[in-house]
């Protein structure tokens, strides 16, 4: 009895201690710790290194016995040891050049080493699953993005949808990372450059819209592409104005990407997303518009290596949705429909090869 | 710990609502989170008051702009009028108690306030600056974390706190709340309200009708299952106060509220360690104002039996619950603490 009351008070006062912590997180302008994410990272991570022990034990058993008993371990390397196919199958040459580990670590964006001169690839040719998805909250920080009714922050309201969008994506066997899991400022060129050293396949920029006509109202989602709209190219302006490149940075990226196989992927990326987008939200929101797939030069999706699409969720300047925006369900239905667009995606990019995503 | 005597603690639930505060000095108050300021010279003459806030402004709105400024249980985007209408609230809660903006008298005012689960980190920072230089110390915590806190029920269990803005659900697994831990739905009181209003006026196009009117029908007579008996209410049809039975109308409309809700309590459940389901799903507890339905409760008990029954207990008190537990949260909290909160 006395055991179960001091374990109460314990409990008690270890709640009480998180909620104070949360609070002062709150007050120093910092997103609260997430224990339970953090948590389950950790056992994905465990779970990611008892799979790759199992190959390296079976390995090292192999050879071990092999060299007990005196058998040539090329049985299990093949002639010469790993560095030589298996006796049977033909080698195999690699169509395009591996991308360097170290390159993509480094944390930097090294503009002039990662894009050489334009050259349209078959996208037969690399016949991949989308396993990691990046998500990139837009706007953190000092960088509050568009502020609608009541000082809701489009940067609040894109890491919500962030975080409701990875959950889905993890459950379903994604690898999800994200390019800001707080409120913080990153630049736009060390968002890039993470879902880039990180290997991304496909890369989701989330953004609130911002529309001076206040009655306009609608979701649009963006790939890359050059613009005559004038709308467009502020919008990208707006969007773009931390960027760190230098103008021959940004001209050499551009020249890069628009032959770029990603663009065709990034365009039916898009249209997945947009169209799971305005299905699902027409129905909580009767008058929504569909802007459509469109092409804009934002520099998240020049300066990523991936298919990239940044999408506009909803208007902030309109009432109507602004009011939806504060609402939980609708914030919840947006991630779905982005988890819609993304499945329907990835399952397009993977038939045939194999993969088993559920439904 | 500073002496008790220079500090007053109050614990308030901040309902869209109804509203509740209950202080360390043993007095509790509960009032309809309704402002009113006189529309004109001649409603200020009659009133005599700049502003009215409760029942108060409830009866006498026809001559005030009225507002219920909190929308979802936290502050309603937008105005200026609205943001002032929380600090008014806030005010008259903490008058009711005895610290007031008037007659704090050097009293230090330290205050644990409920918001919904889900609430985004901006609203509370909105509410914090509200609530500058009405106390001295301000913790926000999550509404059903509060319920939880008052009922000892802080492992395995599910807290249903169902109110008017939105119904917060929550599993207390012995740590602080995560987002993965809660829900917040807007399927709760306001939204029955709008049902039963839309139901009667297809049902009986002729009578005339005001939310308010809906509002107290529900509040007397809101149930689920088998009904006690007809439900009949009086409006308006051309003028003549005609009897309407709206039975059916009432049990659609409060029936409407148990799918959402079970259907997050399972998923809430399901996400809990197998090893503790069956407790969680043993030691629901509904709080809020809605749990006036009458036969909630079982309705949603019987839901649980999908996945292997349970039990769901209403709290003895649901109007102060909320503001209870804030309170014990605190008079709990350290002093050490709550100089850190005076920000």
């Amino acid at each position: 009895m006395g055991d179960a009351m001091a374990g109460a008070d314990r409990i008690r006062r270890k709640l009480l201690r998180e909620a104070v912590h949360e609070n002062l997180a709150i007050m120093n302008g910092q997103h609260p710790a997430r224990r339970r994410m953090r948590r389950e990272q950790v056992k994905r991570w465990v779970r990611r290194g008892l799979l790759l022990l199992i190959p390296v034990v079976f390995g090292g058993t192999l050879v071990l016995v092999g060299r007990a008993t005196g058998l040539d371990p090329s049985w299990v390397w093949g002639p010469g040891g790993r560095d030589r196919p298996a006796p049977g199958k033909a080698e195999v040459v690699p169509l395009v050049e591996p991308r360097a580990n170290v390159d993509r670590a480094d944390g930097q964006l090294g503009a002039a080493r990662r894009f050489g001169p334009p050259a349209r690839l078959a996208s037969a040719a690399l016949p991949l699953p989308v396993r990691t998805v990046i998500l990139d909250p837009g706007h953190g920080g000092h960088d509050f993005g568009t502020i609608g009714p009541g000082n809701l922050a489009e940067k609040e309201i894109a890491l919500d949808i962030a975080f409701r969008l990875r959950n889905l994506l993890i459950d379903q066997g994604f690898a999800v990372l994200m390019t800001r899991e707080r409120d913080e400022a990153v630049p736009l060129g060390q968002r890039a450059a993470f879902a880039n050293a990180n290997a991304g396949d496909l890369f989701m920029s989330i953004h609130v819209n911002w529309i001076p006509n206040q009655r306009t109202r609608g979701i649009e989602t963006y790939y890359l592409g050059p613009t005559d709209d004038p709308f467009l190219t502020q919008l990208a302006a707006a969007e773009n104005r931390e960027t760190g490149y230098s103008f021959s940075d940004f001209k050499r990226l551009l020249d890069g990407i628009y032959t770029d196989i990603r663009r065709d992927e990034s365009r039916r990326l898009a249209e997945a997303v947009n169209s799971k987008l305005f299905q699902s939200l027409a129905s909580s929101n009767r008058r929504l518009v569909d802007r459509g797939v469109k092409q804009a030069p934002f520099v998240v999706l020049i300066a990523t290596e991936m298919p990239a699409v940044l999408a506009e969720v909803s208007c902030l300047s309109h009432q109507d949705e602004a009011k939806l925006l504060a609402d939980t369900t609708y914030r919840h239905l947006i991630a779905r429909s982005l988890f819609a667009g993304i499945i329907s995606y990835a399952r397009t990019e993977n038939a045939g090869k194999g993969s088993q995503l559920n439904d | 710990m500073t002496d008790n005597n220079e500090v007053l603690f109050v614990g308030i639930d901040l309902g869209t609502s109804r509203s509740a505060i209950s202080a360390s000095n043993g007095q509790r108050c509960a009032v309809d989170s309704y402002v009113g300021w006189p529309v004109d010279m001649v409603a200020r003459k009659i009133l005599r008051r700049s502003v009215l806030v409760g029942k108060e402004a409830l009866d006498n709105r026809s001559m005030l702009d009225l507002r219920r400024p909190l929308e979802r249980g936290l502050l309603k985007e937008g105005s200026e009028r609205d943001a002032d209408a929380v600090r008014q609230l806030l005010s008259h809660l903490l008058g009711l108690v005895g610290v007031g903006e008037e007659g704090r008298s050097g009293v230090k005012v330290r205050a644990v306030v409920g918001v919904p689960a889900e609430a985004l980190r901006v609203s509370k920072q909105q509410l914090r600056n509200v609530m500058k230089g009405l106390v001295d110390g301000l913790l926000i915590v999550s509404e059903p974390f509060a319920v939880a806190y008052a009922v000892d029920a802080l492992l395995h269990a599910l807290i249903v706190d169902i109110g008017a803005g939105t119904t917060d659900l929550c599993v207390m697994n012995g740590r602080y709340p995560t987002e993965g831990d809660q829900r917040t739905l807007l399927n709760a009181g306001d939204w029955v309200d709008e049902q039963l209003s839309k139901l009667i006026q297809a049902h009986h196009a002729e009578a005339t009708i005001s939310p308010f009117m809906v509002r107290e029908w529900k509040e007397r007579a809101a149930f689920v299952g088998k009904a006690k008996g007809p439900v009949i209410v009086s409006a308006p049809v051309k003028g003549k106060p005609t009897q309407l039975d709206i039975t059916e109308e009432m049990r659609t409309a409060c029936e409407g509220l148990v799918p959402p809700l079970a259907e997050t309590m399972i998923d809430l459940i399901a996400k809990v360690d197998p090893e503790y389901q069956e407790k969680v799903r043993n030691n629901v507890i509904l709080a809020g104002g809605s749990t006036g339905i009458a036969g909630i409760d079982r309705a949603l008990q019987e839901a649980l039996k999908e996945i292997g029954g349970g039990r769901v207990q209403i709290v003895k008190d649901p109007v102060f619950v909320g503001s209870d537990g804030s309170l014990a949260i605190a008079t709990d909290a350290d002093d050490v603490d709550w100089e850190k909160l005076s920000g």
